[in-house]
């Protein structure tokens, strides 16, 4: 089934957990974005394999509803 | 009870005009930051406009209904919806027992609201339900709700099928550019005419370091008179240190070179000047602009500045709703 993974807020990319090749699993995370002094944590919600992350830690300024993570 | 299932990024209690009177020993007044999508989301159920309700940031929550209520939800699209069904923005809507309210994250604008016929029936804290988070005070147990929160309504009957007329809703930019009002003052006079001219013809990008205590900007760099060096040591060595002094709410407080707008949250004193302060009535344009917005600012008088409140406070009213 795969699940694309967009940015929920707009802000930083704090952290990014996972390369492509990893197996995750439902309730997973799989990077932080950071807004509001706050930490956002975005997780997976299937099992399966990151296929491709298109973002990285460190990146300002990234939009909301960016697609950030492809699960396959 | 509305039961918790999910808290959102950062669902707090608030209510309008906040915690007034205790500015003088630090207390800020908190409350709703676009008060204007607030205080219509209460008039919609019923409400008097400063009722407790629901401010949501980014990303809204998951509420499950134990018993049966009338609510509104009001300010940024975070596609909301009942058991599935999309919930319609700035209109009131009955639920039934057991049925779950999920919201997303905001598609544009920052803040939505919630009102509950009756209103969040927590127990106030000199004189406010608002949260305070800083301080632990207010609110749910002084912070943002967690999952398995439980919140309290004092229910209330509630007109479902109400709307706010079109025109009298904040308008939320979608160019990602906003004209901020400013009054000048309080100390403008330390900022040279180049640096007052500057600072009201440049573009300001708001910081992702922003929350409700403050609003961080990015732009030019500041001038100053000889106010600002011509000084006694004990005001601080930076051009923009001064002796501690009380802020006004909404000040533009220059920290070296970095203007931070002081919000509903924010500090009463400090070793900055103000050169600039935002009116009240132009709170609701900051609560709901996102990192990356672009601020321009006009210069009003005190006078205007009135004005804009009283305009704003004339359209949180019964005649806005149809």
């Amino acid at each position: 089934m795969g699940e694309r993974i967009e940015t929920q807020v707009p802000g930083n990319i704090w952290k990014v957990l996972v390369k492509p090749g990893d197996a995750v699993k439902a309730g997973d995370t799989l990077f932080i974005m950071e807004v509001m002094k706050t930490e956002v944590p975005h997780d997976a919600g299937v099992d399966g394999t990151v296929s491709e992350v298109r973002i990285a830690e460190g990146e300002e300024g990234v939009e909301a509803g960016i697609l950030a993570i492809v699960i396959t | 009870m509305i039961d918790v299932v999910v808290p959102g990024l950062e669902t707090s209690v608030q209510d309008f005009p906040g915690r007034i009177g205790f500015w003088n020993q630090g207390f800020p007044p908190s409350g709703p930051f676009d008060s204007w999508s607030f205080r219509l989301a209460n008039l919609l159920v019923g409400n008097p406009a400063g009722a407790a309700g629901l401010e949501c940031q980014y990303v809204g929550p998951t509420l499950k209904f134990t018993q049966a209520a009338v609510i509104a939800v009001t300010g940024a699209d975070m596609t909301a919806t009942l058991d599935g069904t999309p919930v319609p923005l700035w209109q009131s809507v009955a639920v039934k027992a057991d049925q779950v309210l999920k919201m997303g994250p905001a598609k544009s604008a920052t803040r939505a609201y919630i009102a509950i016929a009756g209103g969040i029936d927590t127990v106030p804290w000199l004189g406010s339900r608002s949260t305070f988070h800083k301080a632990g005070v207010g609110g749910l147990a002084g912070s943002a709700l967690k999952k398995g929160s439980q919140i309290p309504v004092a229910y209330a009957t509630g007109t479902p099928g109400r709307s706010v007329k079109p025109q009298c809703r904040p308008a939320f930019s979608s160019t990602k550019q906003w004209q901020i009002e400013v009054v000048p003052g309080p100390d403008d006079d330390w900022i040279d005419a180049a640096g007052q001219a500057r600072f009201l013809d440049s573009d300001w990008k708001l910081s992702g370091k922003s929350d409700r205590t403050g609003f961080r900007l990015d732009g030019p760099q500041w001038t100053f008179t000889s106010k600002a060096y011509d000084k006694l040591p004990e005001n601080g060595s930076e051009p923009s240190n001064i002796i501690d002094h009380g802020y006004p709410l909404g000040a533009i407080n220059l920290a070296g070179q970095t203007p931070i707008i002081l919000v509903s949250d924010g500090p009463s004193m400090g070793g900055f000047i103000n050169p600039y302060t935002v009116p009240s009535a132009a709170f609701w344009k900051l609560g709901q602009s996102r990192p990356g917005d672009v601020y321009r600012f006009k210069a009003v008088s005190v006078d205007e500045a009135q004005a804009l409140r009283r305009a704003l406070d004339a359209l949180c009213s019964e005649n806005s709703l149809a």
